[in-house]
């Protein structure tokens, strides 16, 4: 659990923003897309972080609220021809309105339960867009509009540009996620997930703090999934497999998971590792299961904690060399 | 005639074949030091988890400061002013001492909705939270992990948390459990030195506490009442001598 306000934290921020823009100068289309595909990643592993890392909801179906907001993006932008950022804050709107109606019956479980209901509505969820035609079933659908910032001279179909657009986003999701851990909210959902029993006796509406999480942690989650189905131009049920949502648990677990920064550390470790491992062997999938594992095995707090302990150790060091 | 700040009318629970508690009334008037004592098994606990709201009484209604509060939560009942302590320790263990009680007072009184201000950026919150911790002798542990605390320190701050509420009523559960008899003595001057704008019901085994602290003593047996009065009153009772302090000297 992240001990609030580590002073650096911005300055590692900035870091991780100017190697993801250093990597994209350096690299060549395919790379820009690894970029994209990162932002993304990491701004769905900040969401989850929120459940997560704050209020210690382990959530199995957050990929139904990503796939949610890329097929409503798909059919607010196209099949409704709705102006492409009017369907973008629609489908972040949906994703939230689905996180309200699925958390009002899931914070009230604890433990295992409230895993087994997300993960089976996601499942249901995923279900319906397999079997229906509308949204072009398991073959999904392509054509997906992207968000015109051809005023500010930004042109998002050169996926180059879109990659720097989508680094944008996940800086100013991370900035706001930031904000709100730092919070006396966020304070109120770290004393939720460390006593409950004691937090609703000291008054707090603990349920409702939940949803609330769980209504936050949607809607970054769709927009997520907006930024996905522009960036592929296609939506299909692939975008809201249980898998993913597993996936995405892991990487928040080898992040840290209440560290924003050790999430996203960990969503461009996930990408950079799944792209190099799978040019190398078929069985990319099992190696990475290794490498995650160990990691998790090596560093018990995640990135976040392995980085924490080496910076401590480091300071000891010179305040003992100081000493000296 | 001003209503007592917090009142059991014919409490009634039973779990199964059990009759926890048997119609239960009790009323402390506003400022008041009342103690709950009875043999184990009398139902103590029951009786505590029905006025926290913890449980849901089968018959009976609970009264704080007059307002009807039987179907509220324990959530709703704190909000109303209402705090308590727990028998065995219930802290956040992963926040420092100060951290607890300024989340603790942020929850009483609704500034923890708030999503855009900085927590760990409020003044005069933190002051508030020195001065409780002051008051329950954990001044100089304020940066210390709560869970890392010792013992009689965590007794402490179970009390801290639930005054970082400012409460108007202030329910104790055996709150020198576990405690040697130092400790014991502390938290009976702290306890001693709250202010009377804050009405006490303790639950205690200790008779030094019960004696010492309350004005009232109602004694639980079988999960009912039998007898309630002055602390003098109590200890010459032959009836309770004989169920209850005669048990406990053999």
């Amino acid at each position: 659990m992240t001990p609030p306000a580590s002073h650096s934290r911005h300055a590692v921020a900035l870091l991780l923003a100017v190697l993801a823009v250093g990597y994209w100068l350096a690299s060549g289309y395919y790379g820009k897309e690894l970029v994209a595909e990162t932002a993304i990643t990491a701004i769905l592993a900040m969401s989850l972080s929120l459940l997560v890392g704050q209020a210690g909801l382990v959530s199995l179906g957050h990929a139904a609220y990503f796939g949610i907001g890329a097929y409503a993006l798909a059919g607010f932008g196209q099949k409704l021809g709705w102006p492409p950022a009017l369907a973008m804050a629609a489908a972040v709107a949906v994703g939230a309105l689905l996180a309200l109606v699925v958390g009002w019956v899931a914070v009230r479980l604890a433990g295992v339960f409230f895993i087994m209901i997300t993960l089976a509505v996601g499942e249901m969820i995923h279900a319906w867009f397999l079997k229906d035609r509308s949204f072009g079933g398991v073959g999904g659908m392509s054509g997906v509009p992207r968000l015109d910032l051809s005023g500010i001279g930004v042109d998002l179909a050169d996926p180059a540009q879109f990659a720097l657009f989508a680094l944008a986003v996940a800086l100013l999701v991370y900035l706001l996620l930031d904000r709100l851990v730092l919070s006396p909210f966020g304070q109120t959902l770290r004393a939720i997930h460390q006593n409950e029993e004691r937090a609703r006796a000291l008054g707090c509406p603990v349920g409702r703090y939940k949803l609330a999480a769980f209504v936050v942690a949607g809607a970054v989650a769709a927009l997520a999934g907006t930024l996905a189905a522009q960036r592929s131009a296609f939506v299909s049920p692939e975008l809201m497999t249980w898998t993913l949502s597993g996936e995405i648990l892991i990487v928040v677990i080898v992040g840290g998971s209440g560290s924003l920064l050790g999430v996203s550390a960990a969503a461009a470790l996930w990408i950079g590792l799944r792209h190099q491992l799978s040019t190398m062997t078929d069985h990319w999938m099992l190696a990475m299961g290794v490498i995650f594992v160990v990691l998790v095995l090596v560093a018990g707090d995640g990135i976040d904690g392995a980085l924490r302990g080496l910076w401590r150790r480091i300071a000891a060091r010179r305040a003992a060399r100081r000493a000296a | 005639m001003t209503a007592p700040a917090l009142a059991a009318e014919g409490l009634q629970k039973s779990f199964g074949a059990l009759e926890a508690t048997r119609s239960v009334t009790l009323a402390v008037p506003a400022g008041g030091r009342h103690a709950i004592i009875g043999p184990n098994g009398a139902g103590k606990t029951t009786l505590f988890n029905l006025l926290s709201g913890a449980l849901m009484p089968d018959a009976g209604r609970v009264l704080l400061g007059g307002t009807d509060v039987t179907r509220d939560g324990p959530d709703g009942r704190a909000r109303r002013g209402l705090a308590r302590s727990f028998q065995r320790n219930s802290l956040f263990p992963e926040m420092t001492v100060a951290a607890a009680l300024m989340t603790a007072s942020a929850i009483a009184d609704g500034g923890a909705a708030a999503f855009w201000r900085r927590f760990d950026r409020d003044p005069a919150r933190a002051d508030a939270a020195a001065a409780i911790a002051a008051r329950v002798g954990l001044a100089d542990q304020l940066g210390a992990l709560s869970g890392n605390l010792a013992y009689g320190a965590q007794r402490q701050l179970e009390i801290g948390l639930a005054l970082a509420t400012r409460p108007s009523v202030l329910l104790l559960d055996e709150p020198t459990a576990g405690m040697s008899p130092e400790e014991t003595r502390a938290m009976l001057a702290l306890l001693a030195g709250l202010p009377r704008t804050i009405t006490i019901l303790v639950i205690e085994h200790d008779m030094d506490v019960v004696f010492d602290l309350a004005e009232r003593v109602t004694v639980l047996d079988y999960g009912a009442v039998l007898l309630e009065g002055t602390p003098a009153d109590i200890r010459t009772s032959d009836v309770v001598r004989r169920r209850y302090l005669g048990e406990r000297t053999q």
